[in-house]
C-alpha cells in the first residue's frame, strides 16, 4: 500500500534535483572558512616578512618595497575584503549565537554582512589602489 | 494508538523537561565548550586590533611608507609591541583553532588528519615563537 503511494514521487526526483544550492547561512560559512584561511595564510607570510627587520634593516625595506607594486597592492584589496567579510560575519555568528531570537533576522544580517563589507571596502580599495589609479593607470 | 503515543518514552521525557529550564540543564563543559567560546570572545577583540592595524598600514599611512624607520619608531613605544604582540598571539591562536577545526571536517582519514594537524601546529609554533622574538628583541 504505501509502497504504491511513495513509489511515483521517488522515481520522478531527478537526480540533479537534490544537489543542495545553499541559502545564505551556507554561503556565509563557506565565506568564511575560505577568509579566514586566506587570512591566516598571509600571517604566516607576514611573520617572516617583518621578521627580516631583525636580520637586516635593508633586506627589509627591499622586501617591504614589493608590496606597493600593483600586484601586491590588489592582494592587499583582496585581503581587506577578506578582513571585512570574516569580521562581520563573525559579529553575526556571534549575534546569532548569543542572542538565539536573531536567527529569525538571518537572511537580513547576512546581507547587512556583505553591504558593509561592500560599503567599507571600495573607499578602502580606492585608497589602496590610489597611486595606480591616480598615475600609472588613469 | 493514543496509548501506544503515551507510553515507555513520555514519562523518561515529561521529568527531564519539567525539572528545569535550558539553562539549569547545563552540558558539561570540555575542551570544544572553550574553543567555540574563545573563537567568539578572540574573534570581537581581533576585530578591533586587525581592522586598526590594517587602517594603521595601509589607509592612514600608505603601505610603502611603512620602512623599518617606520616600525622602529613604532615600536620604540612599548604599548604598540604590546599592541603588535597581543595582535600576533590572538590572530595565530584564532587561525590555528579555525584551521583545526576545518582540518577535522575535510580530512577524513585519520593518518593524513594527524599528518596535517602536526605539520599545522609545528609551523604555527614555530613562526608564533619566531613573530614573538621579533618583537621582543627589535
Amino acid at each position: 500500500m504505501a509502497t504504491t503511494t511513495t513509489a511515483p514521487s521517488e522515481t520522478t526526483v531527478r537526480p540533479d534535483k537534490l544537489v543542495y544550492k545553499g541559502k545564505s547561512g551556507q554561503w556565509a560559512f563557506l565565506g568564511h572558512r575560505i577568509s579566514g584561511f586566506l587570512v591566516f595564510m598571509f600571517l604566516l607570510l607576514h611573520i617572516v616578512d617583518v621578521s627580516m627587520i631583525n636580520v637586516d634593516a635593508e633586506l627589509y625595506d627591499e622586501l617591504h618595497g614589493l608590496y606597493g607594486n600593483i600586484l601586491l597592492r590588489i592582494f592587499e584589496v583582496g585581503l581587506l575584503f577578506a578582513l571585512l567579510f570574516h569580521s562581520l560575519n563573525g559579529v553575526r555568528i556571534v549575534m546569532v549565537d548569543f542572542f538565539p531570537g536573531m536567527v529569525r533576522n538571518e537572511r537580513r544580517l547576512f546581507t547587512g554582512v556583505a553591504a558593509l563589507t561592500l560599503v567599507a571596502g571600495i573607499p578602502g580599495a580606492i585608497v589602496i589602489l590610489w597611486p595606480f589609479i591616480d598615475g600609472k593607470i588613469l | 494508538m493514543a496509548a501506544v503515543a503515551q507510553s515507555p518514552s513520555s514519562p523518561a521525557v515529561a521529568p527531564a523537561r519539567s525539572a528545569g529550564t535550558s539553562r539549569s540543564r547545563r552540558p558539561k563543559q570540555n575542551f570544544e565548550t572553550w574553543s567555540w567560546f574563545f573563537m567568539r570572545v578572540s574573534g570581537l577583540v581581533l576585530l578591533f586590533l586587525a581592522l586598526a592595524h590594517f587602517a594603521i598600514t595601509h589607509i592612514v599611512n600608505d603601505v610603502v611608507e611603512t620602512d623599518a624607520s617606520f616600525v622602529g619608531e613604532r615600536w620604540d613605544n612599548p604599548l604598540w609591541r604590546l599592541f603588535d604582540w597581543t595582535l600576533l598571539a590572538l590572530a595565530m591562536t584564532h587561525g590555528l583553532n579555525g584551521v583545526r577545526w576545518s582540518i577535522d571536517d575535510y580530512i577524513r582519514s585519520r593518518g593524513a588528519r594527524a599528518a596535517v594537524k602536526a605539520v599545522l601546529y609545528t609551523v604555527t609554533g614555530v613562526l608564533f615563537a619566531y613573530g614573538t622574538f621579533t618583537i621582543v628583541t627589535f
